[in-house]
């Protein structure tokens, strides 16, 4: 058994501890938005925010997340018009879309450490969020525009 | 006709549209458009037809009182943005409010006829019959609301959701929600409809969001992955250890039974010999199934290529394309045996490619059950339902027109889910058990069932006479055939009666000026060893890599510039002239592209040491349907690691008119960088029977660091639109191979391309 | 026969050494036998000893014991400390718990094992030590015993304890320094005394003694490497005050990586509870012991984090797998974004806390407050983790002998971190 909170809500599932949190979230949970893809944690497509840092679900034990905060793509925003998901349409960075909430989850943890982020810090921390579509140009432009946006609004606030 | 197209004509799927007549009656609370099934006539009251479903449902829209439009896609949503570019089609012609229009993705029907998601077909096919869908509702909203504005319709005009005359106006929802737009078109007047001039175009080729990219930001985008019904069990397959042929000798499942959720572990028995050997753990959820899976122990007997390896698909490739028989004849101009015969020189490669994995995203999975009312229900992302349900028939002995295919989007598709093979174990699983399964490989399973890409083996020779031109120019190719496997009645005939796989040969069918004889052979040792499938450009992905690269050769052999050696031999003559509407212009468009490209080279200014430039092109995949395409590649070596990088690809595509540019630069753009991972970072290999790399601790395709500049230039043009999905993959290859010849004079003749072998070619320079 | 009137003779005369006598029962004192500042102020002792990690189980009830200790003599299960009357320490006096502490000795007279590190706890003062009793009679008694411990004859006899004593015990004492300032000999008082920091960073000889000649060299103890706290340290960059400081404070540092395993209990649960001034003292003392300078360059960081081989075959591993987390721009590295190319897991002359964080990961609450770690032990195969060692220790860092055999060393961390809970 663990509890932890999802998106906000408290939840509590009645699974093995060492069952990995990706299917406890979408089959359990009902959160399809996350996605499996290599099973082994080096794709990225299973990426949601533990505490509000990325990692990847597939490989991570849901007896290890009790007490922690879950945050998936559906809960990222809650209107889907997060910087990032909003400068992921204006790129129509999409193609086939299966790895893109992980790679949004991604580029939101890259932004809060990188607020301004080079191409190389772009490179390193989204290489492990493999796009089979390769729109990997896309999602280049799309955090550098989320990055301008979110930028814009601090400047606003300040 | 060119001598070349025959194939097409047999093969061609593509007709399914033509000759339909077209119907718009009231249904339900909108208004139905759509065309007929074949042979139907005229329906005498069109609202009463419509509302009886009597419409070809494949390619139909309707509008209803809010004047949203909603076109129905039949294709498979798997990256290409189809829905939108089909709807933005029939939304031009109808001259609907771009705001107002919506998708919706049919499922599968027996009575729809082929449905097949592949090929850059989509938008070619669709094009016309879409076109003259949109005219007809155009027509007839223009009729219905000229009555209503009381005047003629020739008088009005239809603009962006409206029925316009003067300054009185009337909306397409009123005009559904008033009535009196019933009527039909016979297949005479649809042929006859007025399709605009491109000069006229609103809505094709220019700027819009796709429809689908929205859902696909925030989780709400459903896959395959993502279906589920009440009281499913989770299946995890164990898989055998051979493709074909392996036996279950016996199942030992002690060590899972106290796995909490684990049900049981099944031997599949497949009527249709699709999965053979395959066992399946069920368990309440898949986290479970995995579990157990692990615990579960099964005793197979291989199947005979237990031992197949890649060197020996390769050997046997070589042997094949050095026999002089066997294979089937795709062209053999007059000449070319003299011109062997009396050559004073020749010039001879072989070329090899190694397996190549789809590894699509989204592991492959299917949820199947028996509806209450019998009916099974096979819930995934496929490409091609035509093909996968009669074997689905044939696997659970119940007729085809018992079995619904479910759509849902694909978490990538590149010609995998072209072969629906894995939404059979799901339905064999739940038809064994009584209730519904959703089977969902593991990565690794999925690279071990992938329906890889053949590796192949090609040589080529040319000829030339005693002043050193080329007087005859041989092709020889050996693969795995998917069509032969899978589509057999795709098959076309050589000019020895023979038939070929096409999809192993196209792009090799080249438009030079150059006596050309091409063979193309089946490898039976890979067809028995693993499933051979198509791969994003299926063929010309690898056929090209061999003709672009052995033309590079040619024109180094001769002192020439690459690219001006191949301009003087892409010359719009005989069979190479082209012809309306796909091919019109032949050869002289590829020799444009290519000279379009020369001029975009020349602001990037000459390499630095140990950087090259190589040059490639390509027809795409289809002469009678050619997309135009040249590349350059700028690469540089590492001279004492032998690694290469791609700095830049700069690429120019003629695919005629341009639907959706900005999905069609998209698609250019994920082709290129596509050819890039297959020719410098993947590459797999079978080892004892099976895919050896299975997952992404070891099999390594392009990532984000790896992209490098790249230029895209869509050539305007209003020809009939061609494919966009897959032509720029085919030119990466040979354009690298070539700059690495460029830059340090290495010739590499395998793909992938890899760092040991760019040393060892460094050390024999 | 007269050699074995020597031989009882000479046994008489050690159990009359090592004989203690029992101090009697008390009956347990009430709460309000003791001042709130008392209990303050030993609560935040407990803290510096961090005695709940080892006599707490996990998801067990606060001191009631039972933890298992694997020492190369066989599993001691920490005792239950609560002031419940029969299973803990209620019906003991001060004198009693002031032995214990001081001398090894259970209040019933038997000598307890240097698994309990009385011999560091010695050091501490009186005032201390009165504080600590009024902390721990004053918690929650909880009833229950601890599984017996699973020494082999005749290890498990506890009056042989007194000959270890006379061999490597010193008896404590004061080990202030009066030619240092205050904060220095503050930092000695804690470090010595109830942190016995030397329990897990010293090496220990054949009878499991700390090694006094290799004092803080580093030693690998419960399947987790404590690094060296002397000069032998060796870390890219050094452990300077600041450095000290802001590991003992928040359990990570930009330059050197998070607290982990029981050091990371000893930073949250155990230092959390002392203030500032008392990490400070800590920081003072051992950045002295290392003798690492008063700060470090922004060059030296650059450098430091430079030079990994980008042909390496487990680069790409590295790449695909890690940098997402682990990334950071040249010259920046940051605590939550552990830098493994400063990180003593990697660069250490021992690769068990590399293999064991890859393995199994770093769970919340854990290292950092704010991160995370999955393991990959279901993830990524022997040979994945030893490309991704050996590319992160380059080429002349894999000489180091710990880093040799990493084969056998992850086959040795798998089996063991299977059997855990």
């Amino acid at each position: 058994m663990s509890k932890f909170t999802l998106n906000g809500n408290p939840v509590e599932v009645q699974v093995p501890d060492d069952t990995p949190l990706l299917w406890v979230i979408r089959d359990d949970l009902g959160a399809t938005g996350t996605k499996f893809g290599c099973g082994i944690g080096m794709c990225g497509a299973c990426t949601v925010h533990l505490n509000g840092r990325a990692i990847r679900s597939c490989i991570t034990r849901v007896g290890d997340v009790a007490g922690a905060d879950i945050v998936t793509i559906e809960g990222l925003d809650p209107a889907g018009e997060h910087p990032l998901q909003k400068a992921w349409i204006e790129t129509q960075a999409p193609q086939c879309g299966y790895c893109q909430s992980g790679q949004i989850m991604q580029a939101a943890t890259l932004l809060a450490d990188f607020p301004d982020p080079t191409d190389a810090d772009i490179d390193a921390v989204m290489n492990g969020n493999l796009c089979r579509c390769m729109a990997y140009p896309r999602i280049r432009r799309a955090i550098k525009l989320a990055a301008r946006e979110l930028r814009a609004g601090r400047e606003a606030e300040a | 006709m060119n001598k070349f197209a025959h194939w097409q004509q047999q093969a061609r799927p593509a007709t399914r549209l033509t000759r339909r007549g077209f119907l718009i009656g009231a249904a339900g609370a909108g208004v139905t458009l759509a065309f007929l099934p074949e042979g139907q006539a005229a329906a005498t009251d069109p609202d009463a037809a419509a509302a009886a479903g009597v419409f070809e449902p494949t390619i139909w829209y309707d509008i209803d009182g809010d004047g949203i439009v909603t076109v129905n896609i039949a294709e498979a949503e798997m990256g290409q943005h189809v829905g939108s570019a089909l709807a933005r089609i029939v939304a031009e012609e109808l001259e609907a409010d771009w705001s107002r229009v919506r998708i919706r993705y049919a499922d599968s029907d027996p009575k729809w006829g082929l449905m097949v998601t592949g090929g850059s077909w989509s938008v070619w096919q669709n094009f016309v019959p879409l076109s003259r869908a949109g005219a007809a509702g155009r027509m007839a909203l223009l009729e219905a609301g000229a009555r209503l504005l009381g005047t003629s319709a020739d008088r009005c005009t239809a603009r962006n959701g409206e029925i316009r005359a003067g300054n009185r106006a009337v909306g397409y929802g009123e005009i559904v929600r008033r009535g009196g737009l019933g009527r039909t078109y016979s297949a005479d007047e649809l042929e006859a409809m007025p399709i605009k001039p491109p000069s006229e175009r609103r809505l094709i080729g220019s700027s819009f969001d796709a429809l689908d990219v929205p859902a696909k930001t925030n989780g709400a985008a459903r896959y395959g992955i993502d279906a589920r019904v009440d009281g499913m069990l989770y299946g995890r397959p164990l898989l055998p250890p051979t493709r074909y042929g392996a036996v279950v000798n016996g199942i030992d499942d002690g060590g899972a039974r106290d796995v909490p959720g684990y049900v049981k572990t099944i031997a599949l028995e497949d009527p249709s010999g699709t999965v053979p050997g395959w066992v399946v753990v069920l368990a309440e959820s898949y986290g479970a199934a995995l579990a157990a899976s692990r615990r579960v122990s099964v005793d197979w007997t291989p199947g005979k290529t237990a031992g197949v390896g890649e060197a020996d698909l390769i050997e046997e490739g070589r042997r094949l394309v050095n026999a002089p028989d066997g294979g089937s004849m795709v062209v053999d101009d007059d000449g070319v045996q003299a011109a062997f015969d009396g050559a004073a020189e020749t010039l001879e490669a072989e070329y090899t490619t190694a397996t190549a994995l789809h590894f699509q995203m989204e592991p492959l999975n299917a949820l199947a059950y028996q509806a209450e009312d019998g009916r099974w229900e096979i819930h995934t992302g496929n490409q091609w339902q035509s093909l996968i349900l009669p074997v689905l028939a044939e696997a659970l002995e119940v007729p085809e027109d018992r079995i619904v295919m479910r759509t849902y989007l694909l978490g990538g598709g590149f010609g995998r889910r072209l072969n629906g093979d894995y939404a059979v174990p799901a339905a064999l699983a739940a038809k064994a058990e009584g209730r519904p399964v959703k089977l969902v490989l593991t990565r690794e399973d999925d690279v071990r069932f992938d329906s890889v890409r053949s590796a192949s083996v090609q040589r080529l020779r040319a000829a030339f006479d005693a002043d050193g031109a080329v007087t005859g120019f041989e092709h020889h190719a050996a693969a795995g055939w998917p069509t032969l496997i899978m589509a057999p009645g795709f098959m076309p005939k050589g000019v020895n009666d023979e038939p070929y796989d096409p999809f192993a040969i196209q792009g090799a069918v080249h438009w030079y000026a150059l006596p050309h004889r091409l063979r193309a052979i089946t490898n039976a040792l890979a067809n028995d060893t693993f499933r051979p499938g198509w791969l994003r450009s299926v063929g010309a992905g690898w056929v090209n890599w061999a003709l672009e690269s052995f033309m590079d050769e040619l024109a180094r052999s001769r002192g020439a510039d690459p690219v001006q050696f191949r301009l003087d031999r892409l010359l719009a003559e005989g069979d190479n002239a082209g012809s309306a509407p796909n091919a019109v212009g032949g050869a002289a468009r590829q020799a444009n592209v290519l000279r379009r490209l020369r001029e975009r080279l020349a602001a990037d200014g000459p390499p630095p040491a140990d950087t090259g430039i190589g040059i490639a092109t390509t027809y795409g995949q289809e002469r009678a349907m050619p997309t135009w395409t040249a590349c350059a590649a700028r690469v540089h070596v590492d001279r004492n690691t032998g690694k290469v990088t791609c700095r830049k690809l700069t690429l120019v595509i003629d695919c005629g008119t341009v639907i959706h540019p900005d999905g069609a630069l998209a698609q250019a753009e994920g082709a290129a960088l596509w050819g890039l991972s297959l020719a410098l970072h993947e590459g797999a290999a079978f080892e004892a029977g099976q895919v050896r790399d299975t997952n992404l601790d070891r099999y390594t395709p392009l990532r984000m660091s790896d992209v490098p500049e790249l230029d895209i230039e869509l050539v305007d043009s209003t020809e009939a639109p061609v494919g966009m999905g897959e032509p720029a993959t085919t030119v990466v290859g040979p354009a690298i191979g070539n700059a690495i010849f460029d830059a340090v004079g290495v010739r590499l003749r395998h793909l992938p391309i890899r760092a040991d072998a760019v040393r060892a070619g460094l050390a024999s320079v | 026969m007269r050699i074995l009137l020597v031989l009882v003779l000479l046994l008489l005369a050690a159990l009359f050494y090592a004989w203690e006598s029992p101090i009697d029962p008390v009956t347990p004192p009430e709460a309000d036998a003791f001042s709130a500042a008392a209990v303050a102020r030993g609560e935040a002792l407990a803290g510096a000893g961090n005695c709940a990690t080892c006599h707490t189980v996990s998801g067990g009830a606060p001191y009631a014991g039972g933890r298992p200790m694997a020492t190369g003599f066989g599993t001691v299960h920490a005792t239950n400390i609560t002031p419940h009357p029969e299973d803990g320490i209620g019906r003991w006096s001060e004198e009693a718990f002031v032995r214990a502490m001081r001398e090894g000795v259970r209040r019933d007279g038997a000598h307890l094992f240097p698994a309990f590190p009385y011999t560091h706890f010695a050091h501490t003062s009186d005032d201390d030590l009165a504080a600590l009793y009024a902390y721990f009679m004053t918690r929650q008694p909880v009833a229950g015993g601890v599984p017996d411990n699973t020494l082999p004859f005749p290890l498990n006899v506890r009056l042989l304890q007194a000959g270890w004593k006379l061999l490597y015990f010193d008896g404590g004492g004061d080990v202030s320094d009066p030619g240092r300032d205050d904060v220095w000999n503050r930092g000695a008082y804690l470090a010595e005394g109830l942190g016995h920091c030397g329990a897990c960073h010293t090496p220990r000889n054949a009878l499991g003694a700390e090694r006094g000649d290799a004092a803080y060299a580093g030693a690998v103890i419960d399947d987790w490497y404590a690094p060296a706290l002397t000069s032998a340290n060796g870390a890219p960059l050094p452990w300077t005050r600041d450095e000290l400081f802001a590991y003992l404070r928040q359990g990570a540092t930009d330059l050197h990586g998070v607290a982990a395993g029981s050091m990371s209990a000893v930073v949250h649960d155990g230092l959390a509870r002392l203030p500032d001034s008392d990490i400070e003292a800590l920081a003072v003392y051992f950045a002295d012991l290392a003798g690492a300078p008063e700060r470090i360059e922004p060059a030296a960081v650059r450098d430091a984090m430079a030079g990994l081989d980008a042909d390496h075959t487990g680069r790409a591993l590295y790449a695909y797998a890690c940098e997402s987390c682990h990334y950071n721009a040249p010259g920046a590295p940051r605590a939550l974004r552990p830098e493994l190319t400063l990180n003593s897991a990697v660069t250490g002359p021992d690769p068990t806390n590399f293999l064991r964080l890859t393995l199994a990961g770093l769970g919340v609450g854990e290292g950092h407050p704010a991160a995370f770690m999955h393991g990959y032990a279901g993830a990524l195969t022997d040979a994945d983790i030893v490309a991704i060692a050996r590319y992160l220790r380059g080429p002349a860092a894999a000489e180091a002998a710990g880093w040799r055999d990493l084969d056998a060393r992850l086959a040795e961390l798998r089996t063991a971190l299977e059997a855990r809970p």
